[in-house]
């Protein structure tokens, strides 16, 4: 089975919207791999006049909540970085009994990777890392400014929202079919971590692009 | 597959099922979401409320009907009733329009800007007879406006028979099953994307309690296209999802939608009450000039008013918006319509709203009056956040109405501010300015002479009057050119489509001084001697340099020079004296304090409250020059002269 990828626009988001943003984007995915049974929920974002669709699923969203707290804690050990999150859907299968074990393999079928640059405005609030809902910061760039850039990543995350959108509609021939007791296809989300060296490899490419001095750390 | 539910046997027959089904599930994700009060924002509670069964996700209380393409929606009445009515043919398009509609019946067809019943109550020409010309009113064309926001159209393509059996003998790509499972994606999409598009934010605010909207989101199903003409075309942006292929033909969906709702977007989420006004009041404040030569075309739609939040998005939507469904008249219009008309309002109790009320004798009833019809307090400060240029305006009027009670306070006041003299005697102008009135209008006719006596004063004369000029022209030069361009705009934009035409009033209009004292200054070209004289300041340079500048429109300016002059307070002329008088003692405070006099002549009562400052600063200057005599003998003279 081929596994389809999709990289979405990279995002250039403060570190307070990180957890907004990505709630976003991973629940409308997970929305439209959710096939099973679902009862939609809207949600409205806190931080920019957009509304998305969760799938209703308490599981689903404490999975992701987690992962983006992960996420958030790996942004401030690593600031100023480009980062990437994957996630991805697959199928279990059960592999033919080797002569050792039995092992149950993963494939996957669908990729996205979502990406984001965190910046850092002056004065950044790692300190505050546990109150990332943080809505505003004051003291540092002017309210215009940050109104201006607010409703930039506005645009930019409906962009991103419509580009899945638009993907899940060109791309429905990968999805495997509807099991009726499973309400979504079973997904994992990657964050980059040190010891996931592909990604590391990713970020030493980024780097190599980019030039940012501090990708060295 | 969980279509398997239902009791159609043969593959064809089920297809028609999916595709039916796929036809009223669009419907209901497309006006659950359009369709205000029914919204799934509210979806734990109203479910709660309507159906408890389906209060939890759980696949076990979930009604049929959600079970289709695994999507469990909100009870939707709207779809439900309007899929009665759509329900033809599976090969009948759907055409989902989502309207926009302005609720209330008042609607200005013309302008496209809805008249509000609190708006109509004060709107314009009732409230502000000199501000509009009712000719331009278009409080007559009336009627329920619509606009087309959106324009879903789901139907399924089928082909040819011939096509259709190879198509599903071809591949399995279209067994029931995947068909199936490509519309649920479909569907997926669509209930997301409804929520992307700009008319949701519509629905959501109109969903969002507390608010009193004045447009609402209609629908309308159909299966026909109703064209748009290119123009309206142009306004749309189209968003295809991809078809999904069944084996005879193919479902699609796409969406015609407005990409830019802004002209009604920020309109709904925002109460009637005239929150925003001090800002709307600043805004106009901020570039008056540039607004109001545009007034005469914006005269049309007094009732964009409420259009509180208008000040934030008008200008853009303006220059962008096609003029179909543009506010484009209301923009321009509504600024200077706030900005001049607030210190006004209070005049006039909306309760009293007489048609052409220049003689209302309810000029001076309180602010009160006014609020109370305009619940929100934002109308109380809208003279403080003006710039400074308006506030003459804004005292003016009210300090007429603290002080006079009588009915001609507004036109007196245009007046004063204004070479425009339509009412040449008013009752309050002769009471207040008797005594000068016929000195004053020899002005004009003395103007030929005037230079020759002012060449012929004295040293100390000339000196004296250089102080009176420096006040008279300078001070005018912000005041009184201000002050009228804002009753010009109100009055007679068309003719003095330029608040800086009105600057060279400023000469004509302030002679009282020397006319008290018998002595006829040439107030439209003292530029030609002030070089001569000395002048001890160098404001009179720069004066000299604008008044040089303005001499084309002073004969158009002389002939109303009488009126002008006649309607100065007595009050302005002695303080006046007085000044002069200091001045010629200590310039530099004199000045400034001249500037101020000026300035205070526009109404008794600020000029009753410059009059105390001046006596203050009169004192202290006095005791300075007393100091002075003692060093410099020339200086009494020069006050005794005076006095």
């Amino acid at each position: 089975m081929n596994c389809e990828v999709c990289q979405l626009k990279e995002l250039e988001v403060e570190h307070f919207e990180i957890r907004e943003v990505l709630r976003c984007i991973l629940h409308t995915i997970v929305f439209h791999r959710a096939l099973g049974l679902v009862r939609p929920k809207d949600i409205d974002l806190e931080l920019f006049e957009i509304t998305y669709v969760q799938c209703g699923d308490v599981e689903v969203e404490k999975k992701i909540d987690e992962k983006i707290e992960q996420f958030i804690s790996w942004v401030e050990k690593h600031p100023n970085k480009k980062s990437q999150i994957c996630l991805s859907f697959y199928e279990v299968k059960n592999k033919q009994q080797s002569w050792f074990t039995n092992k149950i393999e993963r494939l996957y079928w669908e990729q996205w990777y979502v990406n984001l640059n965190v910046i850092q405005l002056p004065k950044a609030h790692s300190s505050k890392s546990h109150h990332s809902k943080v809505l505003f910061d004051p003291g540092e760039s002017t309210s215009e400014e940050r109104s201006i850039r607010r409703a930039a990543l506005e645009a930019s995350l409906r962009d991103v929202l419509f580009q899945i959108i638009k993907f899940v509609n060109e791309k429905k021939d990968h999805v495997p079919p509807i099991s009726e007791s499973v309400v979504y296809f079973p997904y994992e989300i990657t964050i980059p971590s040190s010891s996931d060296s592909a990604f590391g490899m990713d970020m030493i490419k980024r780097m190599l692009q980019t030039g940012h001095p501090t990708m060295l750390s | 597959m969980a279509s398997s539910h239902s009791n159609v046997h043969s593959e064809a027959a089920k297809m028609e099922q999916i595709i039916t089904e796929f036809h009223t599930k669009s419907l209901h994700i497309i006006l659950e979401s359009r369709s205000p009060y029914v919204s799934s924002r509210n979806f734990s509670g109203e479910q709660i409320l309507s159906s408890p069964s389906s209060s939890s996700s759980s696949s076990s209380s979930v009604r049929p009907r959600d079970k289709w393409f695994n999507l469990a929606l909100r009870e939707c009445p709207a779809a439900l009733e309007n899929l009665d009515l759509w329900r033809q043919s599976n090969l009948e398009p759907m055409v989902i329009d989502v309207i926009l509609a302005q609720r209330p019946v008042n609607w200005d067809t013309v302008n496209f800007s809805p008249k509000r019943e609190l708006v109509r109550n004060l709107s314009s020409k009732e409230r502000y007879p000199f501000c509009w010309g009712s000719d331009q009113e278009e409080i007559g064309c009336e009627g329920k406006r619509e606009k087309i926001v959106e324009r879903w159209v789901v139907k399924y393509e089928s082909r040819k028979v011939r096509d259709c059996s190879s198509g599903s003998r071809r591949s399995s790509n279209n067994t029931l099953s995947n068909v199936y499972k490509k519309s649920i994606l479909l569907l997926r999409s669509l209930y997301a994307t409804v929520r992307i598009l700009p008319a949701y934010k519509i629905f959501r605010d109109l969903n969002s309690s507390g608010q009193i909207c004045m447009f609402s989101l209609a629908h309308r199903v159909s299966s026909f296209v109703e064209p748009f003409t290119r123009k309206e075309e142009v306004e749309f942006q189209r968003f295809g999802f991809t078809p999904v292929d069944t084996s005879c033909g193919r479902l699609c969906i796409s969406v015609l939608y407005r990409s830019s709702l802004s002209d009604v977007n920020s309109e709904p989420s925002t109460p009637i009450s005239p929150q925003v006004i001090p800002d709307y009041v600043g805004s106009p404040m901020a570039d008056p000039l540039k607004r109001l030569p545009s007034l005469p075309i914006s005269r049309g739609s007094p009732s964009s008013l409420p259009f509180s939040r208008r000040h934030s998005w008008s200008y853009d939507h303006y220059k962008a918006s096609p003029p179909s469904v543009s506010f484009s008249p209301s923009p321009t219009y509504s600024e200077p319509h706030v900005s001049i008309s607030n210190p006004r309002s209070r005049c006039y109790p909306p309760m009293s709203l007489p048609p052409h009320p220049p003689e209302t004798s309810l000029v001076h009833k309180k602010d009160t009056s006014f609020d109370e019809y305009c619940p929100s307090p934002n109308f109380t400060p809208s003279a403080s956040p003006s710039p400074p240029i308006y506030i003459p305006g804004g005292h003016l009027s009210k300090g007429l109405l603290r002080s006079e009670s009588a009915p001609f306070s507004i036109p007196a006041a245009m007046l004063l501010s204004s070479k425009q003299n339509l009412f040449p005697s008013s009752p309050i102008k002769i009471a207040r300015s008797g005594t000068s009135k016929i000195e004053k209008s020899m002005g004009p006719i003395q103007n030929g002479t005037t230079i020759e006596k002012l060449l012929s004063l004295g040293k100390d004369d000339s000196r004296r009057y250089s102080g009176v000029k420096l006040s008279a022209n300078s001070s005018p030069q912000v005041s009184f050119s201000r002050s009228s361009s804002r009753s010009f705009q109100d009055d007679f934009d068309d003719e003095f489509p330029c608040p800086f035409d009105v600057e060279d009033i400023v000469p004509n209009s302030r002679p009282e001084s020397f006319d008290q004292k018998g002595l006829v200054s040439d107030p439209h070209d003292p530029g030609g001697f002030f070089p001569i004289r000395k002048s001890q300041d160098a404001a009179v340079g720069a004066l000299v340099c604008m008044l040089k500048k303005a001499p084309p429109l002073r004969q158009d300016l002389s002939s109303t020079t009488n009126l002008t002059e006649v309607s100065r307070p007595e009050s302005w002329s002695n303080n006046t004296l007085e000044l002069s008088r200091m001045s010629s003692g200590e310039n530099a405070p004199s000045q400034s304090v001249l500037s101020s006099g000026l300035l205070a002549s526009k109404t008794t009562a600020d000029a009753l409250e410059e009059l105390r400052s001046y006596k203050e600063m009169k004192n202290l200057l006095v005791s300075q020059c007393a100091r002075s005599h003692a060093s410099s003998p020339a200086e009494p003279s020069s006050r005794d002269s005076n006095e």
